[in-house]
């Protein structure tokens, strides 16, 4: 497997960039040149210089600072939610599937219930509700997510669930537990991988787009998405200030994309 | 076939149902009393009593249980209360800015249709071919691209450096055409990569082997039976799409400054106006619940086959 990944181009590329984005956000400190939240009011727009490598913001700040440490707020954001996602969905997925009969089906009707909403309605209606700040976002991000992955590991536990082998180790005496942990989990990881990686990418993007409408992250701190919303009376003047946090966006999000998708075509060949 | 009608109604009423309870839930975890909220917005420095008074007059008083079927019976008869924030009917509200957003989402489904179907189809014909690969590259970027920022792009290429649009437009059908086209893209990017999978999913069955060896040309097994049996997946995510475009219109209406209902959900989050968070969640809810429905209905007239695979709804 780690063979076949290293083969293939787009895997690499994918691994790469993911690669350099996770040294941004752990080396930020090292890498920056000066501190991001620090305003001088006399650099205001500065040009290109030694000291400003990016220039300098609205209120003097160091863009290039600004965008190394925005890893930090994309990725420390991104990836707890997705830990927690994985352990909820996985949890939920595979008991519900292995249960099966009427709890299996009461849970697809909650699930139903949840897929009525778009995911970004409910993270809007839950900042709405909950109030901002970062813990909030991550809250109703989870909460809007979770049955969408719950889904698919359900599906694919019920696809596991009659093959051979699950009887098999019934007969020889397993437990479920044993059943489910030992055997099911293992023998749908990939999967699972595949379906996460992808996922990031679009955490990643949503919680940027909740920091460019101001929801959820406060203003000032060194965020992509919220860089860009306080960039925007300034599209005439300096396009640039909003050119550059997307590029970083762009740059995490597709990372994850192409190593996820390449993933899925090393796993299952067929489909394209 | 009346049977799996009636299980489905059965179904999406039960999940309405479920739609309203959620909804009632999200704002009722909220740690702002309506009621103080309310009475601090209208009255200058309101007293204990006054607001106890409002709480009794809007029935915040009762049980959670009581609240609900309350609100719920105003909602059917179409009163979703009044705005905090701009003291209209949150209904008339909703009306006066659906239009709006109806119109970016609607032109954005044009552009999806016409733009993903012949590239999806191209691309799977001539699978691994030059067109095809790139296409493949475009589209990745297409899906990790944060929309307000091809938004962005956007305005600065069209409206500042080539000055072919304005920044702040509305009203008339250019204003229109970039707005929808940066909802459209990425959703665009994604149906692509989904259509030509599934294409080339059914290029592999038994019925185009068949077909084959019936002798009926490539042309032919491409239109008549590739691209009939690839469309029912589609038509579903178009119209899931349709519910996604309407809650994501949100951050490009922020970038167009469109004055829809997504910009006016956000207004009313950042206001804390929860009557308007509530009637715009639930109106976006039963759109989302509804163009599921039609795409299963469209599907069925389609292909009424499909009843016997899915029968047991």
């Amino acid at each position: 497997m780690v063979k076949e990944i290293l083969k293939n181009k787009q895997a690499v590329i994918g691994l790469i960039m993911m690669f350099i984005v996770a040294f941004i956000a752990v080396f930020a400190p090292f890498i920056a040149v000066n501190n991001p939240e620090e305003i001088s009011p006399a650099q205001k727009f500065a040009r290109f210089s030694g000291r400003y490598p990016l220039g300098a913001d609205q209120l003097g700040r160091c863009i290039f600072s600004r965008l190394i440490y925005g890893a930090r707020y994309s990725l420390g954001i991104a990836i707890p939610v997705l830990l927690i996602l994985a352990v909820i969905s996985t949890f939920l997925g595979t008991v519900s599937a292995y249960i099966g009969g009427r709890f299996d089906r009461i849970f697809s009707i909650f699930c139903d219930i949840f897929m009525a909403f778009p995911p970004l309605l409910v993270v809007l209606s839950l900042v709405g509700a909950l109030g901002q700040g970062i813990l909030n976002i991550m809250i109703a991000v989870i909460f809007s997510m979770w049955v969408w992955f719950a889904r698919v590991i359900r599906s694919y536990v019920l696809m596991e669930k009659k093959k051979g082998y699950v009887t098999a180790s019934k007969i020889v005496g397993c437990s479920d537990i044993q059943i489910i942990t030992r055997h099911i989990i293992p023998n749908i990881l990939p999967a699972f991988i595949v379906y996460f990686s992808t996922g990031v990418a679009g955490i990643i993007l949503m919680i940027s787009g909740f920091s460019f409408l101001g929801l959820g992250i406060e203003a000032g701190v060194p965020e992509w998405g919220a860089m860009l919303s306080s960039a925007k009376p300034y599209l005439y003047s300096r396009p640039l200030l909003l050119i550059y946090p997307g590029i970083f966006i762009l740059f995490t999000a597709a990372g994850f994309n192409l190593f996820g998708e390449a993933l899925r075509d090393i796993i299952s060949p067929e489909g394209g | 076939m009346l049977r799996y009608i009636s299980n489905r109604l059965i179904g999406l009423i039960i999940v309405l149902i479920g739609v309203t309870v959620l909804t009632f839930i999200f704002s009722n975890i909220s740690t702002v009393d309506p009621a103080e909220a309310f009475a601090r917005r209208n009255i200058l420095n309101p007293t204990p009593m006054q607001i106890e008074e409002l709480r009794e007059e809007m029935g915040l008083n009762l049980p959670v249980y009581r609240q609900y079927f309350h609100w719920m019976g105003e909602s059917m008869k179409g009163n979703l209360g009044i705005s905090l924030l701009t003291k209209n009917p949150v209904s008339a509200d909703i009306a006066k800015k659906m239009p709006a957003t109806l119109s970016i989402v609607g032109m954005a489904f044009f552009w999806i249709v016409v733009i993903t179907l012949p590239i999806s189809i191209l691309s799977a014909v001539k699978q691994n071919g030059v067109f095809d690969h790139v296409a493949r590259v475009i589209t990745i970027f297409g899906i990790s691209m944060p929309n307000f920022w091809l938004g962005f792009i956007m305005l600065i290429a069209f409206a500042v450096v080539v000055p072919i649009f304005n920044v702040v437009d509305y009203g008339n059908f250019k204003s229109i055409i970039l707005p929808s086209l940066t909802l459209a893209i990425p959703v665009i990017s994604s149906s692509i990569r989904l259509f030509r999978a599934t294409i080339l999913l059914n290029m592999n069955k038994d019925f185009v082997t068949y077909a084959k060896a019936r002798g009926i040309s490539k042309t032919n097994i491409i239109w008549k039976h590739i691209l009939k049996n690839s469309l029912p997946p589609m038509i579903t995510l178009m119209c899931q799409n349709l519910g996604y475009m309407i809650a994501g219109s949100a951050i490009v209406e922020s970038v167009f400054s469109w004055p829809g209902i997504g910009s006016h959900l956000v207004e009313a989050i950042v206001g804390r106006d929860l009557p308007t968070i509530n009637g715009c969640v639930l109106v976006i809810a039963v759109i989302f619940v509804l163009s599921n429905l039609f795409a299963d209905v469209v599907n069925i007239m389609l292909n009424p086959k499909i009843l016997n695979e899915q029968g047991e709804f």
